[in-house]
Formats: structure tokens, C-alpha cells, sequence
């Protein structure tokens, strides 16, 4: 990439007395790309985001937003920064509206026929106190100033972790817009299937340590195909090399397995001499990946 | 499965997850009493210093605050201490039945914690017999700690009977209260609101027997607070307020089961109603969003501290006027000495009153303050801190805001009282003039605003501290309110601002005291505001 990045983390640490939250977090974030920033809860993902926004101050390490140290310069890059929260928490006796208003203000933006069509769209009712919500509703609120913001980097917390599948896909709808437009976002989140379609890359965070980042291409690469094959002739499959997890298919000569990248070529060579009557093979999910990753197996 | 069904699950579940709280109470509020009685004796132990404090306890600054009660006769130790301790006592414990009950009942429907224990096996009316039995014990232990704390002080002139009237007339007093509150959680739609509507009720009755005791302390009788000093526990025994609370209590207790089985989960018949589609053009930062949530509280505050000012300067005629009292003085002094003695009496009369209102001005200033941090914590701050805003300017939104309505609740309530009080005299000279109105005003804002401070510096530094500062603030307006009452010793004054400054406006302002009282405020928020922009900001 030629751009400079807009988020730029080098081995960023951060202890809480003697809790090491995070031990070692590197990566970057481009203009026009959508990093998918996953791991499972207490991996340390809403700690790293806290950093960045200058909330806690890092232990070691460097992280800084459009070229800016993120604790220092704290306020200049808010003015180019949009943030939703994954619990989102709104002053009781405000409405809605009042709190989409306050919060574009204090960006020094205001409400525009863009904001009016977003209520529209996510069906939120803006008259409403916030006290009465629902956490899907609150979690409109902070989308709604979010996306009305022209913000450079925007960063997204769990956002949809409260939405119904509609909302869902407006979010999502809205994420592409922001990519197309050259826009760089920071999407944590436990959805994987939001995360696979949306992430140009991906990082993996585990007890405080990024563990992988990549596209998700890059990383299949590092796991297993699976694969669905019935045969003409009656070739025992668990005699290849390089295959894993073989279970007999519905059908006779119908088999499963997994196969290890490095012996794909291979497998696919000695299949082909085995008179291939129906061929499925499905890449590794992110879901897959996932659990390789956490739980050593596939 | 009846309507009450597992009610003593829940009371048990109630203790436990109250049990520190209450424990707090208990100790702090029977402590207090058995230690002052056990001391008493040895203040007010001879006829000489019981005819001394007599004269003070008759005087009408002292009659409003205290209470007024009737001596008859030989006056004892004992009828001296119920004198000075019971409508005290009773305040705190109506705080603290108010806080208990609208927390064991609104306040956890609010967070959606009634909804997870009625989706189990659990009567309707279940939570809120839990909570008025949570309260009952509550109220039932202290009146039994108040009994035998006071029978074991064993006071001269304490009678068996007077030592469990006040125990009993205390736990019924707080449990109407507590009723009180119980029933407004059924009213209202959410907790604030609950306690905003219990607060005005027990305001309204206690200005209603403040106003009764100077002017005519029979109408008393008809402001529940005032049944706490128709207890005349060691001169008079009665037991009729003690029965008045109780059926008053139960009353507000049918009520309110009454609204709870009428009504559903979350909703009150004081509902939330829907607001603005959009922001008004004042709402756009920091300071307008404090004062937007705050509003009602702030300006409930202000007018509140107005109306009791008022309330107490309404007495300046009743005792400006010492002809009132003494006809004959006029001819023997001459109308120059009877004007002198008058200006004299309401000066020390404002003076003292100017005490309590610095220290209740302080609260609103204090709750905001300690709001930042409980922000924090609650997470609302967080969509503020991915704004570009720095620490500093949410840090002085906050702390300004609330030396502002410090500083004007108490100038507002100080005014209330010369302005109201000046208006109801005959001879107008006898008031307090303008320059000693700002003189008072000037000798208490650097106590305010180092209980501020102290607060901010908590905040920014410390902020699991932050409770500290209720303390110091209660012990600042304990050891001045009750300390010249109890003879506390000096240096117990002057461990908090409050007693720093000598009372004005009987005495004039020491400038060099207010200059280094306001230099120490500012070091220390200065301090607090380094504390601030250095530390981890905590999120739920």
C-alpha cells in the first residue's frame, strides 16, 4: 500500500497492576480498507480501542491516528474520528434526538438531511427518552451520529451486537459506503459472518497478543480445505497423505475429509485417477479459522 | 402461587445485598446516639449548666433546628439530650429509610433486575413486601439499639419508659417514611424521580414543623415530622405519635400495594413522557448537557434553599423584638438599647443559620463534582471522550458548574432569610443590613468551595476515595451544628473548614483567613485537575 495509514500500533502493551491486558499489538489500519478486529471477550479488543481513543494511557508501545500519539493529541484527532461503543450508554433523561444533535455539535457538524434519512432508515424513534430504550435502539442512537459524521477513521465496537438482522444489514450497507468513499474503519466484533464479508483484513487477538493478520485469502492458506467427494471406485481415501477428520458420506463411496493446503495438489492428483463422480469443496470459514486458532484443532 | 409468594426469599436476598449499606447505618446512627448519651452527663450534669443550655435551647434560631419542646419544673439531663437529639436523629434516619426503600424497589426495576426475579416462581407483590419487611427490620433494630444504648447510658432523669419511647417513636418515625418512600417508587416511573417526589414530601413537612415550632408549636401535630418531638419522652411521655406513625405508615403502605398490583412492571402513573426530535440550539457541549440532565435538580436545589431561607426569616419578628417578650424593657432602656438588643439577637440568630445553609449548599456542588466520576463509571462519558474535548474542559464543566450552584444556593438561601426576614419587621433598622448580608455571604463561600476542592482533588486523584468527602462534609457540620450543643473541643472544629472562619456576621471577616482558605481550594484543584488529565479513565 502506497497511502500512509491511518492507524499505525506497534507493539503496543498495557498493564492494569500487575494484569497484563496487553502484551504485544501491532498492526495498521489504510485509508479505503475495513480491518476486522476480532477475538473472544477478555482477549483485550475494548482495551485497544481505549488506547486509541486516548481513554487509558499505554504502558509501552506506540499507537498513533493519522500520524497523531493517541494520548497527546487526543482531542485534534477526535475531529476526524468517529467512535460507537459496544454497550452503549446514554443520559437517561435525554431523547434520542437530543443526543444525536449533542453529539454531532460537539464535532462541530449538525444535523442534516443525512442524519433524517438515517433515523429513517434504522426506524428509530427520536422523541423517545433514552432511558426507555432498548439496548438495540441505544445502539441506533450511536450509529446514527456516527454515520452522519464525516469522519476519517471510524471505529466500531460490537456494533450490531443488539441490532435485528435488518438493522443489521443497513449497518453493513453503510460500512461499504464508508469504504467506498475511502474512508478507514476498525470493526471489532464477534459476528464472523459481518466480519468475512466485510473485512478487506483481519486481525486476531488472543490473551493480549495479535496472533495473525492478514486477508482472510492469506490466512486460509494456513488451514484446511474441506472437501466432499464421491468416487467411481471403491479407493480407500484414508490411505492419502496429508488428510484429516475422514468420515464415510451418506452415499456408498461418498467421503469427508480435510486437507492440509501444502498436499492439495497431491490429493486432487490421486482423486482424479479415482474416477470423480461429484466434487465439493468448501474454503475454510472464518468460523474454522477461528477455533484452529483458539482451540488448536479445525 | 399467592400474590406474596417467596416474600422471605426475597427478604433474605434483600439483607445480603444491602447488608453493607445497612451495617453503615446501624453503626453510624446507634453509635451516635449512645456515645452522646453516654457523654452527656458529664456536659450538662449539674443544675447550673442544664439552666445555661435551657436558655439557649428556648432561643428561636435553636428552636427552629432542634425543635421546640416545653420544660416544666426541675429540667434533668435526659429531657436536655432528647431536647438536642431526637428531630436530629429522626432527619438522618428519614434519609436513610428514604434511600433504602426507593433503592430496594424502583431502583432495581430500573435495572431490570425485578423483571429477572418476577420471570421466576415470585409473587406479584412479592418485591415489595420484601422491601417493607427489609425496612421494618431495619427501622425495628435501631429503636432496639436506641433502647438499650440509651437504658445502659443511664442518664439522670432517664426514665425506662422515655428510653423506649425514643427508640420506638424513632423506628416508627423512619418507617413512615420509609413507607413514604416505598409508595412513591410506586408513583413514579423511575428511581430519581421516586426520590425527587419522597424528598419534596419530607421537605414540605419538615418546613411545615419548623415554621409551627417558632410560631405555634400546637400546629405542630399536623406535620408527621413533628410527631418525633411530640414524644416528650422524659417529661411527658406520649405515646399517641408513636400509633399516629404506625397508621400512617400502614396506610402508605395499603397505597402503595395497591399501585403496585395495578399497575405494569416499569410503568408509574408519573410516566416519562417523549421530548424533543431535536436538540434545542442551547444543548452543544459540555456544560449544556450538565445543565440539560441536571436542570430539574439544580433548579429544585436553588428554589429549594430560597424557600427555606424564607422560611426561617419569617421568624425575625417573632424574635426581634424583645418588647414581644419583655414590655417593660422599653422604659427602662430606652428605644435606642431595645433596637440595639434586637439587631443583636438576629445577627447571632443569621449567623448560625448561616452555617447550616453553607453546609447544605455544599451537597449540589458536591453531587455534581462526584458525578464525573460516577459518569465514568456508568459509561456515559464515553461517546463525550471520542469527541474532540479535552479532560480539562469536561474536568471545569463539571467543577464549574457545580462552584456556580454552590455558590448561588447559598447566597441564594442566605437572601432568603435576611431578605424575608427585613420585609417582616416592624422597624426595619433592626435587620441585618447589606454590608453584614455580604459579609456573612463572604465568610462562608471559602468553606463552600474547599469542600468543593476536596472533592475535585478526590476525583482526579483517587477516585475510589470520592466518598471521603461526605464524610468530611458530614463531620464539618456535625462538629459546628452539635459542637457548641455537645462542648466538643475546639481542635474537633477545626478539622474541617467549616469552623475555620469565625462566625460572621457577630464577628467581621478575617481577610487573611478567606485569602489562604481560597488559596488552599485552588492548590487543590489544581492538583486534582493534574490528577485528572494523567490517570486511566475506568469504564464499566
Amino acid at each position: 500500500m502506497t497511502t500512509n495509514p491511518v492507524l499505525q500500533i506497534t507493539h503496543l502493551q498495557k498493564k492494569f497492576g500487575h494484569f497484563q491486558a496487553l502484551k504485544d499489538i501491532t498492526f495498521d489500519v489504510h485509508p479505503g480498507e475495513v480491518f476486522g478486529f476480532i477475538g473472544p471477550n477478555g482477549a483485550g479488543k475494548s482495551t485497544t480501542i481505549r488506547v486509541l481513543l486516548g481513554i487509558i494511557r499505554a504502558s509501552g508501545g506506540s499507537a498513533s491516528i493519522f500520524g497523531q500519539n493517541v494520548w497527546h493529541d487526543s482531542v485534534k484527532i477526535h475531529q476526524r474520528l468517529a467512535y460507537v461503543p459496544g454497550d452503549v450508554y446514554l443520559w437517561p433523561n435525554l431523547t434520542g434526538g437530543e443526543i444525536i444533535d449533542l453529539l454531532l455539535k460537539m464535532n462541530g457538524t449538525d444535523h442534516t438531511e443525512k442524519t433524517d434519512e438515517l433515523i429513517k432508515r434504522f426506524g428509530l424513534d427520536p422523541t423517545k427518552k433514552a432511558r426507555t430504550y432498548s439496548k438495540g435502539n441505544r445502539q441506533k442512537v450511536a450509529l446514527i451520529a456516527a454515520f452522519s459524521q464525516d469522519a476519517d477513521f471510524y471505529i466500531f465496537d460490537e456494533p450490531t451486537s443488539g441490532l435485528d438482522p435488518l438493522n443489521e444489514r443497513i449497518f453493513q450497507e453503510a460500512v461499504l459506503d464508508l469504504k467506498a468513499r475511502g474512508k478507514a474503519v476498525l470493526l471489532s466484533s464477534h459476528i464472523l459472518s459481518e466480519v468475512e464479508r466485510m473485512c478487506d483484513r483481519i486481525g486476531i487477538i488472543r490473551e493480549g497478543q495479535i496472533i495473525e493478520t492478514g486477508s482472510l485469502a492469506e490466512m486460509r492458506h494456513l488451514t484446511r480445505t474441506m472437501i466432499t467427494v464421491t468416487l467411481g471406485d471403491d479407493f480407500d481415501v484414508t490411505t492419502l497423505a496429508g488428510v484429516h477428520g475422514v468420515t464415510a458420506g451418506h452415499q456408498p463411496q461418498e467421503w469427508q475429509f480435510a486437507v492440509e493446503d501444502a498436499q492439495l495438489k497431491a490429493v486432487m492428483a490421486t482423486l482424479a485417477q479415482h474416477d470423480i463422480v461429484a466434487l465439493q469443496s468448501t474454503p475454510p470459514t472464518l468460523e474454522d479459522l477461528f477455533m484452529h486458532y483458539y482451540t488448536g484443532k479445525e | 402461587m399467592s400474590r406474596y409468594g417467596r416474600t422471605g426469599q426475597l427478604v433474605r436476598l434483600n439483607l445480603r445485598r444491602d447488608r453493607f449499606r445497612i451495617l453503615m447505618w446501624i453503626l453510624i446512627l446507634a453509635a451516635l446516639m449512645a456515645s452522646v448519651a453516654w457523654k452527656f452527663e458529664g456536659i450538662y450534669g449539674t443544675p447550673t449548666e442544664i439552666n445555661a443550655i435551657k436558655g439557649t435551647l428556648a432561643s428561636p434560631g435553636i428552636v427552629a433546628m432542634f425543635g421546640a419542646f416545653s420544660f416544666s419544673g426541675k429540667v434533668t439531663t435526659a429531657e436536655i439530650f432528647a431536647n438536642e437529639m431526637l428531630l436530629f436523629m429522626g432527619l438522618i434516619q428519614v434519609v436513610m429509610n428514604l434511600a433504602l426503600s426507593v433503592h430496594a424497589t424502583r431502583a432495581e426495576e430500573d435495572l431490570g433486575i425485578t423483571e429477572l426475579v418476577r420471570a421466576h416462581a415470585v409473587g406479584t407483590l412479592a418485591p415489595l413486601s420484601a422491601a417493607a419487611i427489609e425496612l421494618v427490620l431495619v427501622n425495628g433494630l435501631l429503636g432496639l439499639l436506641y433502647g438499650a444504648g440509651l437504658t445502659a447510658a443511664n442518664m439522670p432523669g432517664a426514665t425506662i419508659q422515655g428510653n423506649w419511647l425514643i427508640g420506638i417513636g424513632l423506628a416508627a418515625a423512619g418507617l413512615l417514611f420509609g413507607m413514604l418512600g416505598l409508595l412513591t417508587a410506586q408513583v413514579a416511573d423511575h428511581s430519581s424521580s421516586a426520590t425527587g417526589l419522597a424528598y419534596t414530601l419530607f421537605g414540605l413537612s419538615y418546613l411545615a414543623q419548623m415554621v409551627t415550632d417558632v410560631q405555634h408549636p400546637k400546629l405542630t401535630w399536623w406535620s408527621p415530622l413533628g410527631w418525633v418531638e411530640k414524644l416528650a419522652p422524659y417529661n411527658n411521655p406520649t405515646w399517641l405519635p408513636v400509633w399516629l406513625s404506625l397508621g400512617l405508615a400502614l396506610i402508605l403502605l395499603a397505597i402503595a400495594f395497591w399501585a403496585n398490583s395495578h399497575r405494569d412492571l416499569g410503568v408509574g402513573a408519573i410516566t416519562t413522557r417523549p421530548g424533543r426530535k431535536q436538540a434545542s440550539v442551547f444543548l452543544r457541549g459540555p456544560i449544556s448537557l450538565i445543565w440539560r440532565r441536571q436542570r430539574n435538580v439544580l433548579i429544585g436545589w436553588l428554589v429549594g434553599i430560597i424557600i427555606f431561607g424564607a422560611a426561617y426569616g419569617t421568624v425575625f419578628n417573632t424574635i426581634g423584638d424583645i418588647l414581644k417578650t419583655n414590655p417593660t424593657m422599653q422604659q427602662v432602656f430606652g428605644a435606642t438599647m431595645v433596637h440595639e438588643a434586637n439587631h443583636s439577637i438576629l445577627v447571632s440568630f443569621t449567623a448560625l443559620l448561616a452555617v447550616v445553609m453553607a453546609a447544605v449548599a455544599v451537597i449540589p456542588g458536591m453531587q455534581l463534582i462526584l458525578k464525573l466520576h460516577t459518569d465514568e463509571t456508568r459509561g456515559w462519558l464515553e461517546a463525550l471522550y471520542a469527541r474532540p474535548l479535552s479532560r480539562t474542559r469536561l474536568l471545569f464543566s463539571y467543577v464549574g458548574t457545580a462552584f456556580v450552584t454552590s455558590t448561588l444556593a447559598y447566597i441564594g438561601g442566605l437572601a432568603g432569610i435576611v431578605v424575608m426576614g427585613d420585609a417582616s419587621l416592624t422597624h426595619v433598622k433592626d435587620g441585618i443590613s447589606a454590608s453584614e448580608f455580604w459579609q456573612a455571604a463572604a465568610a462562608q463561600l471559602p468553606e463552600i468551595w474547599v469542600f468543593l476542592a476536596l472533592s475535585v482533588l478526590l476525583v482526579g486523584c483517587w477516585p475510589r476515595l470520592k466518598s471521603l468527602s461526605w464524610a468530611y462534609l458530614a463531620l464539618g457540620f456535625v462538629s459546628v451544628y452539635m459542637g457548641s450543643l455537645l462542648k466538643l473541643p475546639g481542635w474537633v472544629k477545626n478539622l474541617t473548614p467549616a469552623g475555620w472562619m469565625p462566625r460572621v456576621p457577630i464577628h467581621d471577616v478575617n481577610w487573611t483567613t478567606f485569602s489562604w482558605m481560597v488559596s488552599l481550594a485552588l492548590v487543590l484543584i489544581l492538583i486534582g485537575w493534574m490528577g485528572y488529565r494523567r490517570r486511566d479513565l475506568h469504564m464499566s
